[in-house]
């Protein structure tokens, strides 16, 4: 079972956060004061860190300054009441892999955590992506769906590498503006839609089984449905 | 606003420190001692802490702490200290409700000042503006006093009834006006002045009150929906799909509410950086040509032309994510306000040292009635407010424009219903 580690110093979203991951089938442990919260993130016991950057005894940029400094190989999600786009460059800066500002919806933070395990466990970089019939070459940029070639816009490129690497998981709206576009607002209206329609007209039109599906409510996710 | 702030805060910190570390090289221990003790002494030990330990936590000196029991231990500190690039280490805690900016030194080898000030949260848009007004009431009183003592030789009936325009205009009758006798030029300059100032005052004033009329509704309808969705649920007994239908449709108005209040601060913050603190060099042409590419499908859909003309390899200095934001602002709005089958033209061109960024569309414009208001905050032309939206897009565009020493224009061309024309400098 995966362990992540939480600290953070409000009580109500602690509570959220635990119950939500344990019910996701994740061991959470959580600590709210930041001393505490970096000896438990020294001691190896865990694969992912939540950390909230306002905490008493110790603040959380430093926390993640001592545990990249011991070289722990730990993925860390900052969680933050600030908004500005400067105060995420500057956590990811430091050393954060993600960034979530508060107030957050529960299933962005778990998409991210899993979006983010999943990156840390592919220590090999491929150069091919590949999903029952569809492959694609991260090196020439060619896509082949059953042996057809498919013609992609440089960013519809990117949107599909996206979904391919985390393929059978659901990604948010916000993650894939952020990844793809390097976007951290609201772009507005359907645009997102739009794009993923689009790009499923090229991928999945004229063959039997739709790979690209929206998950009301939630994002979009690569996979097979029967 | 706030980030100057908060950057204030650890220059002084990080002085504090600096001019402890001078002391201690110059003037030796009992002079640092004696320095450390007096600023025990003089500052308020709920607001300010300090605290001198040596490397094993011995302390030396500090402050009364029974209101700190969350600081970094020493042992951490000297951690942080030691292997860091800079010799201040800066962090912000939390001490109950609010903030604290702490800030850590080595003095000497075996010497570890600590040192923080608590601050308070005061990002209040509203205050901010009627800080403006309060300003410029002061500034009338002693103009007016100062006036009234340098023209006393000259006409003193004509003093007074300044004078006391003055007072009523302070007392809130924002109407009142001086009435303008030939007394001489002075008097009759001044008066006129005086009036102009009090007539751009009660301006300010009003349109405030329209902006806070038009919050609180903005605010009111969500916050309605919200609570007439719980008493529907609560009222009779449902089936669970109607509590999650419940449930679901209470978030998305809670999305739609914290969308409304983070846009308000952003535009607010955007509206104080008067010259952008993190700026870098942004490839305007490449911003400009990916924000038509981001909406180009959306366009598709509802089969508008998107054109663009672009020059190449334009570069400015500014925050490249409020630029983006600004174009896909002004982009989003084409889009949304052109009917099928219309058109949007997107240019990009170089004009003596500005970069003009053009969006023109055929959509529905703006109704001359508007065309004064549309980049004042929630303002909306959809008199009704029912449409999606918040009305703080143009203002954000605008904020986003000035801040980088440009503005933002609504104009007038023929066949074409809105042509939107920023302009940037490009040497600043």
């Amino acid at each position: 079972m995966m362990k992540i580690l939480l600290i953070e110093d409000d009580q109500v979203i602690a509570d959220l956060i635990c119950k939500g991951m344990r019910e996701a089938g994740y061991g959470i442990d959580h600590t709210d004061d930041g001393v505490t919260g970096l000896s438990h993130a020294l001691s190896g016991c865990y694969d992912l860190a939540v950390v909230d950057l306002m905490l008493p005894k110790l603040d959380g940029l430093s926390i993640i300054d001592l545990v990249r400094r011991r070289k722990v190989n730990l993925p860390i999600i900052i969680l933050s009441a600030k908004r500005s786009v400067d105060e995420r460059i500057s956590g990811l800066h430091h050393g954060g892999d993600d960034y979530l500002t508060k107030p957050f919806s529960f299933s962005e933070l778990l998409a991210r955590v899993e979006a983010l395990l999943r990156r840390s466990s592919n220590v090999v970089e491929p150069t091919t992506i590949a999903y029952r019939d569809l492959e694609i070459d991260l090196l020439s940029r060619g896509v082949v769906r059953g042996g057809k070639k498919i013609d992609l816009q440089p960013k519809e490129f990117s949107l599909l590498e996206y979904l391919l690497r985390n393929q059978g998981h659901v990604v948010s709206k916000t993650m894939i503006m952020e990844r793809v576009w390097d976007y951290h607002f609201d772009p507005g209206t359907n645009v997102v839609e739009a794009r993923v329609s689009k790009l499923r007209e090229k991928i999945d039109k004229g063959f039997d089984s739709p790979l690209i599906h929206t998950v009301r409510g939630l994002g979009y996710v690569l996979k097979e449905q029967h | 606003m706030s980030s100057t702030f908060n950057e204030n805060m650890k220059e002084d910190l990080t002085g504090d420190i600096e001019e402890l570390q001078e002391i201690y090289e110059e003037q030796g221990m009992s002079t640092l001692l004696r320095e450390v003790n007096q600023e025990i002494l003089t500052e308020d030990p709920e607001q300010f802490f300090i605290r001198l330990t040596k490397q094993d936590g011995t302390v030396l000196l500090q402050s009364e702490l029974s209101n700190w029991q969350y600081l970094t231990t020493p042992d951490v500190l000297y951690d942080l200290l030691s292997n860091s690039e800079g010799d201040v280490h800066i962090a912000r805690l939390t001490k109950e409700n609010s903030e604290v900016f702490t800030a850590a030194g080595l003095i000497g080898p075996d010497l570890l000042i600590y040192l923080g000030e608590t601050m308070e949260e005061r990002d209040n848009l509203l205050n901010d503006l009627l800080g403006i007004c309060v300003v410029i009431l002061g500034f009338v009183l002693p103009l007016g006093a100062f006036s009234g003592w340098w023209m006393s030789r000259k006409a003193v009936s004509g003093i007074k009834e300044v004078s006391r325009a003055v007072d009523d205009l302070g007392n809130g009758r924002l109407d009142r006006r001086v009435i303008v006798h030939s007394h001489g030029d002075e008097i009759t300059e001044l008066a006129n002045k005086f009036n102009e100032m009090a007539e751009q005052i009660r301006k300010l004033i009003s349109e405030m009150r329209e902006m806070t009329d038009n919050i609180a509704h903005d605010l009111r309808s969500p916050l309605g929906r919200i609570r007439a969705i719980s008493e529907s649920v609560l009222s009779s007994k449902h089936t669970i799909k109607d509590y999650e239908k419940a449930a679901s449709d209470t978030l998305e108005e809670c999305d739609r509410l914290l969308l409304m209040i983070n846009m308000t601060l952003d535009v607010a913050e955007a509206e104080a950086s008067v010259r952008e603190p993190n700026s870098q060099e942004v490839n305007l042409s490449s911003l400009t040509e990916d924000a038509c590419e981001l909406y180009g499908p959306v366009a598709e859909t509802k089969q508008i032309q998107l054109s663009t003309h672009l020059a190449p390899n334009c570069s400015i200095y500014g925050n490249k994510h409020n630029l983006q934001r600004m174009l896909a602002n002004l982009i989003d709005n084409a889009v949304k306000y052109t009917p099928e089958h219309g058109e949007i033209i997107v240019e990009l061109a170089l004009h003596d040292s500005d970069a003009i960024v053009t969006v023109a569309d055929t959509g529905i414009g703006v109704p001359d009635s508007d065309k004064d208001r549309i980049f004042d905050r929630f303002y909306r032309c959809d008199h009704s407010r029912t449409k999606d939206g918040c009305g703080l897009g143009l203002s954000f565009s605008r904020a986003v424009a000035r801040a980088h020493g440009g503005d933002i224009k609504l104009r007038q061309k023929q066949s074409l219903s809105s042509v939107f024309e920023i302009s940037l400098p490009m040497n600043r």
